[in-house]
């Protein structure tokens, strides 16, 4: 049989059930009595180690083996789970991820012999300097054999609550607890939290692993109460799920990719066709343009919608990272997640994970302090990072929180002024020119500044890779207290809703997310900001910025009345105040490659439903 | 020798209802408690083979007092009684060990169920 299209799917599986690994440990490791982790640990580890077999990564397959039995021996409580019994784990599962994706780079050594020896030593109950000889001492391969007998079966497990039961929920988790009581119960569907809140049809389906028969743990499950039916369906290869979870597929990305970019040039062509119809008197076309308007629409609202993935999925890889380095640096920091569940297009997705991880090593690094210095500001030593998405309008924002120090002001400013002699800086730094500052490319490589050093080198980097996706970052930090970066992205990168406006006869698009209202430009609410025009719109002073300036356009006299679009972006506003306002319409951006040359206020350009090229402002460059 | 039962609950009609449910069925109520602390107390004084708790006591509630009890002994038998709509209490109160829960308004069959069940 040829493996070698299996590769992928081995691969792909395998660094799942890795990363699920990690966090299963880290949550292991915070709660030692979260006993399902060692279980969901023992099947995501044997799964690698069956894929790694059948597809004669030997390499993986012996190490997942070694790491496997280590597990069974700490769920059967013969090995004690202690900070070097974790370290050991963590160590293991990277070297497992290594293995995986060397074999499916087409290599596959031999795991590496004083890892294999610490996980054999460990499985047999000699820590690293325990003193030996307390337990016989087995050879590595007698020890998985010496189990196979009495190794837990894991099987699925269908459970349903009488209909007329109270609190149907609550019956089932005593169900569940009452299985835990013969083995680790994994997978719960559906999970706690819906069962608590009553969302719950009486069918309840986990999985176990467990040395009794089924009659034993059917009788233990029926000891709950209210249970009318225990099953053990045949085991699938996923656990048995709910008939409400939806089937699944995996999709190549490239894929999704190419039919978003074809229906990017669908809505194009439907905005033109619209624009053609209307030129026609005819209502059957108009007819028809609008059906194929409106299919369009529903269409490229579920190639979007297929696009869309939990943030969780970039999130997962950071509390191991701020794990490590709260470790290397010797710091103690609860890392925190929120929003897990909010949803970016994929191609944003994938572009965010460099900048957060810049803005949460920043926030490990330079942001908490240690625990000394905390307590003695009369803090908890254990610092917190906050990393938390939320939806806002049309946009996701993405935060990284930490209750550390806060950055430096004074000494942003001395180096500044340092570096830069020629350039005024006030004494008293707003966050925006903060941001401004230590986005500098290079800012913190010059010279180091105690307790900002590096601060910058992430910054700018995140920055330009923010910006890059239509996105912003701000900044907020205040001494003492802590600091919040906040990037803001689009849902979705394909397609954006704009506005249209005119100035001077030209058409640009802004992108309706960042757009909050549009109101009259009215010549007597002009008043100063800090030097600066303004405008007065409903009690609130609004910098303004007319489009006509920004694009040099002398021609032909302003009009009279003049439109303002209003943009903001998290507590910034400013007023756009443009000739005339042309309704909306979605547009499909096309980055620009090259940049050079380019003023910084244009994000792209767009090719409109009439057919004629338009400049797509960033609302970003513009407050 | 009849299982020995301690009752938990603030209103006094609450306790004397379960005490009149368990005593008609032959059990033998050795003790009341009206709030969390003195469930603690009494359980460590009587070691009753059963124990009804409330959910809402003053003082401490009936979660905190399973918690403490399962603390010194995990094989304590609780019963939770509660109301209609605490479900996620019930969830919590099983999640911190009690071994089974009936809902008021009580009936005595179901009551008597439940303790059958937890008594196993």
């Amino acid at each position: 049989m040829d493996l070698s299209k299996y590769a992928a799917l081995f691969l792909a599986e395998s660094r799942e059930h890795l990363s699920s690994c990690n966090q299963l440990l880290l949550r292991w490791e915070r709660e030692p009595s979260a006993t399902d982790a060692v279980g969901g640990l023992f099947r995501s580890i044997h799964t690698i180690k069956g894929m790694g077999a059948t597809m004669g990564f030997t390499g993986v397959a012996e190490l997942a083996h070694r790491l496997e039995s280590l597990l069974d021996a700490l769920r059967q409580g013969q090995v004690a789970a202690d900070a070097r019994t974790f370290q050991l784990l963590f160590r293991a599962v990277d070297a497992l991820g290594v293995a995986v994706e060397a074999a499916g780079a087409g290599r596959d050594p031999a795991p590496e012999a004083s890892l294999a020896a610490a996980l054999d030593d460990a499985t047999a109950g000699r820590g690293a300097d325990a003193p030996a000889g307390g337990l016989p001492v087995l050879p590595g391969d007698d020890v998985p054999r010496r189990r196979a007998t009495d190794r837990p079966r894991g099987r699925s497990v269908e459970v349903i609550i009488r209909s007329d039961a109270v609190m149907r929920g609550a019956r089932a988790v005593l169900a569940v607890r009452r299985a835990e009581a013969l083995g680790v119960v994994s997978a719960v569907r559906p999970p706690l939290l819906r069962l608590e809140r009553e969302e719950f049809d009486g069918r309840l389906a986990f999985r176990i692993d467990s040395r009794a028969t089924d009659e034993e743990l059917a009788a233990v499950i029926r000891s709950a109460g209210e249970v009318v039916t225990v099953r053990f369906p045949e085991p699938l290869a996923a656990p048995a799920e709910p008939a409400d979870r939806h089937r699944q597929i995996r999709v190549d990305l490239g894929r999704l990719d190419r039919l978003m970019k074809q229906v990017g040039e669908l809505v194009a062509a439907r905005n033109r066709l619209g624009v053609l119809a209307a030129r026609f008197d005819d209502p059957t076309l108009a007819e028809q343009s609008d059906r194929i308007s409106r299919l369009v629409s529903e269409m490229q609202a579920e190639v979007i919608a297929a696009r869309m993935t939990p943030v969780g999925e970039v999130f997962e890889r950071f509390p191991r990272l701020v794990r490590d380095l709260a470790r290397d640096l010797g710091k103690r920091i609860r890392f925190e997640v929120e929003g897990e569940e909010i949803e970016l297009d994929r191609s944003i997705l994938d572009e965010i994970g460099d900048p957060l991880l810049h803005l949460v090593r920043n926030a490990a690094d330079h942001g908490i302090e240690m625990p000394e210095t905390r307590v003695h500001a009369g803090k908890p030593a254990e610092g917190r990072i906050l990393l938390s998405a939320t939806r806002e309008r049309n946009s996701v924002a993405l935060r990284v929180s930490d209750d550390g120090a806060g950055i430096d002001r004074a000494a942003i400013v001395a180096k500044t002024r340092r570096d830069a002699p020629g350039e005024p800086t006030p004494d008293a730094l707003s966050d925006d020119l903060l941001l401004r500052l230590i986005a500098r490319p290079g800012f913190s490589t010059a010279q180091a500044v105690s307790g900002v050093s590096g601060r910058g080198v992430g910054v700018d980097v995140a920055m330009t890779r923010v910006r890059a996706l239509g996105g912003t970052l701000e900044i907020g930090s205040e001494a003492g207290k802590g600091t919040t970066f906040t990037i803001r992205v689009p849902l979705t990168l394909a397609i954006v809703r704009a506005l249209l406006a005119d100035a001077g006869g030209e058409r640009y698009a802004v992108p309706l997310a960042y757009v909050a209202e549009t109101v009259e430009f009215d010549a007597r609410a002009v008043t100063a900001l800090r030097s600066r025009e303004a405008v007065v719109v409903r009690e609130q002073v609004i910098p303004t910025v007319h489009l006509r300036d920004l694009v040099a356009c002398r021609e032909r006299p302003a009009p009279m009345r003049r439109p303002t679009v209003i943009l903001e972006i998290g507590e910034r506003r400013t007023a756009l105040v443009v000739d005339a306002l042309l309704g909306q319409q979605d547009i499909v951006v096309a980055p620009f490659d090259a940049p050079r040359g380019m003023p910084p206020y244009v994000g792209g350009a767009t090719i409109l439903a009439d057919g004629a090229p338009a400049l797509v402002l960033d609302a970003a460059a513009l407050l | 020798m009849s299982h020995t039962v301690l009752v938990c609950d603030d209103a006094i009609f609450m306790r004397t209802m379960i005490s009149d449910i368990l005593t008609q069925a032959g059990f033998e109520v050795v003790g009341e408690a009206e709030s969390g602390s003195q469930a603690v107390e009494k359980y460590r004084a009587l070691k009753p083979d059963l124990v009804t708790m409330d959910i809402v006591m003053p003082d401490m509630g009936g979660i905190e007092a399973v918690r403490e009890i399962c603390r010194t002994d995990p094989e304590a038998k609780i019963l939770m009684c509660s109301a209609m709509g605490q479900q996620a209490l019930v969830v919590e109160a099983i999640q911190a060990g009690a071994k089974d829960f009936v809902v008021k308004p009580f009936q005595p069959s179901r009551v008597l169920e439940a303790v059958q069940r937890v008594l196993g």
